[in-house]
């Protein structure tokens, strides 16, 4: 993977990375399982013909769970002071401490 | 320790002087709202002050033998993947122990309402239909089983891929894999005791599994199901390792897990 085509990194606080890492993998937990339960509930547990499948509710369970993954990609772009992407990179400074 | 408030970071600020994108600071500004509400990040401290106070382990890893102050992998949400199979072993073990009460592994044919079923499946039926909470404590059983597999799972990905396996930590990259097999061994031996059909097949799979291994084939599915074919010894024998063996060594050996981990330190990322 070239170094070009890396993401954008924010290098932030270290008490920000604290609450981004913390509530964004709480809201994407809770948006992906809050996914796969509307998923349950459109379909029936899987069990629906597929006339009885609710489409909106189908379209919200791939949204929560869509949108739980998009939070979680989304925060790792946001680091703190002295953290690497991968161990490749040379802005791993050596004064990190 | 109190939860007093520390002197406060000027988040707002920071994200204003700071050169982001709209959708980066909108972003930003909710989760420091909701940080500001929940305080989740702060009884978070706490914990990780007390892990310090408490903690006795021998070598010192990197960042605290040269007092870095770089320990935000502490807060890496993958590094949790560990205490989340112990805590879904946990809640198996006291969930399993009350369906205990209640579960016979006999394949003697069971209550005459239900057709040719046995009396491991009535128990069950009996466990999920009549008893209080007994739906939810199955269901909890089964949760509890397949989140354990599937943390187990990931946690050995994260600790592969973090090269937390390297040196000195080869004897528990290897009691690891042992846990790993041994947690397969508790799913499967836990999958066949309600005996229904998809039991039975799973069993018959296990059979020929075992018979398929060149020279030992025969003996092994002897020692493990108790004959070629299906029966009463299979589900006993099932039952005894699922409730009796496997506790007694999963346990042990979590619990050397456990305390390597502990003397050892948590691997930092390499």
């Amino acid at each position: 993977m070239a170094d070009d085509s890396r993401e954008r990194d924010v290098v932030v606080p270290e008490r920000l990375y604290k609450t981004v890492t913390v509530f964004s993998t709480l809201f994407a937990v809770v948006a992906v399982v809050g996914g796969f339960v509307a998923l349950d509930v459109a379909t029936d547990t899987g069990s629906a013909a597929p006339e009885e499948v609710s489409v909106p509710m189908s379209l919200l369970g791939v949204a929560l769970i869509a949108a739980g993954g998009v939070v979680y990609a989304f925060a790792s772009r946001f680091r703190a002071r002295g953290m690497a992407t991968d161990k490749d990179s040379d802005d791993q400074s050596a004064d990190n401490g | 320790m109190s939860i007093e408030r520390k002197d406060e970071h000027d988040h707002e600020a920071w994200i204003q002087e700071k050169d982001l994108t709209a959708v980066e600071s909108t972003f930003l500004t909710v989760l420091v709202w909701l940080d500001r509400r929940l305080r989740i990040v702060d009884y978070l401290e706490l914990l990780e002050t007390l892990y310090y106070r408490v903690n006795l382990q021998m070598p010192k890893s990197h960042t605290e033998q040269y007092n870095l102050d770089n320990k935000f992998w502490y807060w890496y949400p993958l590094y949790s993947l560990g205490f989340f199979s112990t805590l879904a072993y946990v809640v198996a073990a006291i969930s399993g122990a009350l369906l205990g009460f209640y579960y016979s592994p006999s394949a003697a044919a069971g209550a005459a309402d239900i057709e040719g079923a046995t009396v491991a499946y009535s128990t069950v039926a009996a466990i999920m239909t009549e008893l209080n909470f007994g739906f939810f404590l199955r269901s909890l059983h089964r949760w509890a089983a397949q989140v354990m597999t599937a943390a187990v799972f990931l946690h050995m990905l994260r600790v592969y891929f973090t090269g937390a396996y390297k040196e000195p930590r080869e004897v528990n990259w290897l009691v690891g894999i042992v846990l790993l097999s041994l947690t397969m061994v508790f799913g499967y031996t836990g999958y066949l005791l309600p005996w229904d059909q998809l039991a039975y097949w799973a069993g018959q799979i296990g059979v020929e599994m075992s018979l398929s291994i060149p020279f030992i084939g025969e003996w092994v599915a002897q020692l493990l199901f108790g004959g070629f074919s299906l029966g009463q010894a299979t589900l006993q024998r099932m039952y005894l390792l699922h409730v009796f063996l496997l506790p007694f060594v999963v346990t042990t050996v979590i619990a050397i897990h456990l305390g390597l981990v502990w003397m050892q330190g948590i691997a930092e990322p390499h």
